[in-house]
């Protein structure tokens, strides 16, 4: 199952789990089966559309997948899914 | 390095750590920005003061400890708070070759001093820290991707957890600092950093690189895309307390 990075801010979600596994062959498929897994944190990634929020990256592997197929990219178990929020603090 | 003028906007958790990351590494000017004082309760990740500078302008408390260090340092501390016009001003009075630091803790500022470097060509060290990391990203604005080609706006202030409310780990902040530090100087030699986001969790121990491409219509340096539009500037980390620099 692909692996999933969970960013500082989220962690709450996942038990303090920097990293988690989630079935699904495609980016959206996965975040669906995180919010199964972590109730709560999909809408911190996507908004209201179901789109992902314009503050928050997703990357597969170094691949911004803005530049793939956005959720629809599709994903091996071998990948590693990183989410990127823009951190505020200073 | 031999020189270098550097701009750091927030003296607080960043910009301490990011300040004497540029005074040891040679630089030769530099200018504080921080409309706060010194809070005892902050001293764990503001590494620059201590006790006796409670209550103390930050940017003044800066400097005289920047210049202990280093005599021959030329330290301009600039005690205001930032907005759409006093940054421009401030950006506008910068001398070419300045790299700007930003390191408050407003979302909406990171932003437009982001928008703001572009418009004064400036390049610039962006970042932001909290709990136990964050990140890091050099600009220089026409080489690479720039900080709206990943992040395309700042989160709203409901969905940006206050500094106080989550904490910032002290050691998060101090690599996250001298991280500016280094790109800084980078950026000051000419060297290939610009485009390279840097996040960091201590938690985990395990750096992440980025290297993110140039985004067609990214409203922070695409010419034929609509700037971005400027929202009033919000609470330093959605806190309650009114505007903030470095909180």
């Amino acid at each position: 199952m692909p692996n999933v990075r969970i960013p500082t801010p989220l962690r709450k979600y996942t038990q303090g789990r920097e990293e988690v596994t989630v079935a699904g062959d495609t980016v959206g498929s996965v975040l669906d089966g995180l919010e199964q897994s972590y109730p709560g944190i999909k809408e911190r990634i996507c908004d209201e559309a179901g789109k992902v929020r314009r503050f928050v990256n997703v990357f597969v592997g170094e691949d911004d997948i803005r530049f793939l197929d956005n959720l629809a990219t599709a994903v091996k178990t071998s990948d590693e899914i990183s989410i990127v929020p823009a951190i505020a603090g200073g | 390095m031999t020189g270098g003028r550097f701009l750091v906007l927030g003296a607080g958790g960043l910009g301490c750590p990011a300040l004497l990351g540029l005074t040891a590494a040679g630089a030769r000017e530099l200018a504080v920005v921080d409309c706060d004082v010194v809070d005892a309760t902050n001293l764990h990740r503001q590494v620059l003061y201590d006790l006796g500078d409670v209550g103390a302008p930050k940017v003044e408390a800066a400097a005289r400890r920047l210049r202990e260090r280093v005599p021959q340092l030329r330290v301009e501390p600039i005690s205001v708070r930032l907005d759409e016009r006093t940054l421009s001003s401030l950006l506008a009075a910068q001398p070419a070759g300045t790299v700007v630091l930003e390191c408050s803790d407003q979302p909406d500022l990171k932003f437009l001093v982001h928008d703001g470097c572009r418009a004064h060509g400036l390049p610039l060290v962006i970042a932001g820290v909290q709990r136990w990391g964050g990140q890091a990203m050099a600009v220089r604005h026409g080489a690479g991707a720039c900080f709206r080609c990943v992040f395309e706006e700042a989160p709203p202030a409901e969905l940006a957890p206050s500094c106080a409310a989550v904490g910032v780990l002290g050691a998060a902040a101090g690599a996250l600092g001298f991280m500016m530090a280094h790109l800084a100087v980078a950026l000051a030699e000419g060297d290939d950093v610009a485009g390279t986001l840097v996040a960091l969790d201590l938690r985990d121990l395990r750096p992440q690189q980025i290297r993110p491409r140039q985004r067609s219509g990214c409203a922070g340096c695409d010419p034929s895309a609509v700037p971005a539009p400027q929202r009033p500037l919000g609470p330093a980390c959605s806190t309650s307390a009114g505007p903030a620099c470095s909180r």
